[in-house]
């Protein structure tokens, strides 16, 4: 499937062959008179690490804030495999497996990282007023389950040393980890990552590009707004551009940077 | 019965009473981070509520006292609907004033309310017999007992201490749950809670009526003790009082929230009691309102968590409790 050309919006190219996880329509968003996305459409494959970059104030973070449920949309659509999440609280999509980072750290600064990793994952029914004041043992043996996987996933990204810390005293970097750590307690079908690689040391970058790579390998969709153009060159099997809220190229890196239209967009 | 033996005796009272207020407004400011300016006026509700239900059919209007809903409510009916009429209305407010929108609007909204209702109670005389309030509210536990509140302080500090154990002990479990630490993921991060799937209009709800209803309660503990209830005993300003505990004491925990309870409304309030008088007559209580002032912006400056400090859940901790055997003991 070739990319159509659209003045408005140059439609996205899907990967051939799988269903997308995620699905994005001619999403609009606008704040008073500004239009921060203007219609933008988009897809993700699971297994697939889609990369939005544009310059600064090109709606890129707004439309992070459409698709996760933070910012409503005035027009367009949301999809999630098959479930239309346009209208749905950010609560909501998060249950269904659409989980996000945000591009200001947003640690749970006055708890653990541990308890920062298990509250994730009881982010649902089993936190519920309801389930621990009427189902005590339920609610123990799914602290206990909870409890195993934080502790996997905290070995995983090499953190178990800072289990005990509370996150307002973790490195801006390790503040970034916490967040993709805690969005990978849930078993998430699609990951929003804003900036993740803000203040995150060059050494660790190329480790945290690696262990994308390897949970996007596990089937679920990655996008990602970036502004590091080595990292999304790495990470990204494709890239989406944005300028004034609308998508201006799209397809594989080395072909969008040689794009005119982004040159030009990125030196304006 | 000696003067020192009724004046401890209420004091202990006025402490469990205390204590409630301090424990549900920290589940609700130091666990969930909804700053409930507003808070006096749910345990005026239940105080009211308590009364009314007490007091009996109203004589109506030209008699000495006037109010809505008058019944005589055997024990423990009255303390129910004391509990009742806190959560009720703790619901009819959250409802409103915790709807989507920063945590500084919600709380000036809070305070609004509580401003309001002083003033519609105060001037709608035949709701609560307006500025002049209700007195001769009795005790229906005591009088199954043919005792009355005033005259067995010390059965009665027992009864109010009591009830504040297993409050104590009921919100610390609760507190300690995964529903617990939702509320302090919401505290922390509002957004990132709602991402990572949790519902904070819900858990802002909840934790409102819980906490409402505790005020209730401790409303109605108060009134059937004191006898009398009216505008004069809800300022906003008690609010703060209780806000002044916590802060002293030490957000989010309730250890601390105790220690302060007994440091701030006890020491601050009923001490001055006992020193000579100074000045023209009243200084001395405005002077308190500058100590808990003092208190409040001296804690913030210099001690910022307060007494006891929240206490940190570590992961041996934490799992310890759920996982035998853990991972985590062998790892960490």
């Amino acid at each position: 499937m070739g990319p159509e050309a659209s003045a408005a919006t140059p439609p996205f190219p899907m990967p051939a062959g799988s269903a997308p996880i995620l699905e994005v329509s001619e999403v609009a968003v606008g704040y008073g008179g500004v239009r921060a996305v203007d219609g933008v459409s988009l897809g993700i494959s699971p297994g697939e690490v889609l990369g939005v970059i544009g310059p600064n104030g090109a709606g890129k973070s707004s439309l992070l804030g459409a698709i996760g449920g933070q910012v409503r949309a005035s027009r367009g659509r949301v999809q999630l495999g098959d479930r239309d999440v346009t209208r749905m609280m950010p609560h909501q999509r998060a249950r269904l497996g659409l989980m996000r980072t945000f591009q200001t750290t947003s640690e749970f600064s006055r708890m653990t990282v541990f308890e920062n990793l298990v509250t994730s994952a009881e982010g649902n029914s089993g936190a519920s007023l309801a389930a621990v004041v009427l189902h005590p043992h339920r609610t123990a043996v799914r602290e206990r389950e909870v409890a195993e996987r934080a502790w996997s996933v905290l070995e995983r990204f090499e953190m178990t040393h800072t289990a005990d810390l509370y996150g307002r005293e973790l490195s801006g970097g390790q503040r970034r980890l916490v967040e993709i750590m805690r969005c990978l307690m849930r078993e998430p079908r699609v990951l929003l990552l804003d900036e993740p690689m803000v203040g995150v040391a060059p050494h660790l970058t190329g480790k945290l590009i690696d262990d994308l790579r390897g949970v996007a390998r596990e089937g679920l969709g990655i996008l990602i707004v970036e502004h590091a153009l080595e990292v999304v060159h790495r990470l990204c099997d494709r890239v989406v551009v944005m300028a004034f809220g609308k998508v201006i190229a799209a397809g594989a890196f080395e072909e969008v940077v040689k794009d005119p239209q982004v040159q030009s967009a990125y030196l304006s | 019965m000696s003067a020192w033996s009724f004046y401890i005796g209420t004091l202990l009272i006025y402490f469990a009473v205390d204590a409630l207020s301090a424990i549900s407004l920290n589940l609700q400011f130091g666990y969930a981070g909804v700053v409930n300016f507003g808070y006096i006026v749910f345990q005026a509700a239940g105080a009211y509520a308590a009364a009314v239900v007490v007091l009996g059919k109203s004589a109506g209007p030209g008699s000495f006292q006037q109010y809505v809903f008058g019944a005589h409510l055997p024990f423990p009916l009255d303390l129910v609907v004391a509990t009742l009429a806190g959560a009720l209305l703790s619901l009819a407010v959250g409802l409103f004033s915790l709807r989507r929108m920063r945590r500084d609007y919600q709380a000036a909204m809070l305070l609004i309310v509580s401003l309001i209702a002083l003033q519609v109670v105060s001037a709608d005389v035949p709701l609560f017999n307006g500025a002049n309030g209700l007195t001769g509210v009795g005790w229906p536990l005591g009088q199954i007992f043919g005792l009355s509140a005033p005259a067995s302080p010390w059965v009665y500090a027992a009864w109010a201490v009591g009830i504040t154990i297993v409050v104590y002990v009921g919100v610390v479990w609760l507190s300690r749950s995964p529903w617990g630490r939702s509320l302090r993921a919401m505290r922390d991060h509002e957004d990132a809670a709602s991402a990572m799937g949790l519902n904070i209009t819900a858990l802002r709800l909840q934790v409102f009526v819980i906490g409402g209803a505790i005020a209730g309660l401790s409303g109605g503990l108060l009134v059937e003790y004191i006898g009398a209830w009216s505008p004069g005993a809800w300022g906003y300003a008690e609010t703060f009082v209780v806000f002044t505990a916590i802060f002293v004491g030490g957000v989010g925990n309730y250890k601390g929230v105790l220690l302060g309870t007994l440091l701030v409304p006890i020491i601050f309030l009923e001490l001055p009691r006992f020193l000579p008088s100074i000045g023209y007559p009243g200084l001395t209580d405005s002077l308190q309102w500058v100590a808990i002032g003092l208190a409040w912006m001296l804690c913030l400056l210099f001690r910022p968590r307060g007494i006891i400090p929240e206490r940190r859940a570590r992961a041996r901790r934490l799992a310890a409790t759920v996982l035998e055997p853990s991972p985590i003991k062998e790892g960490a």
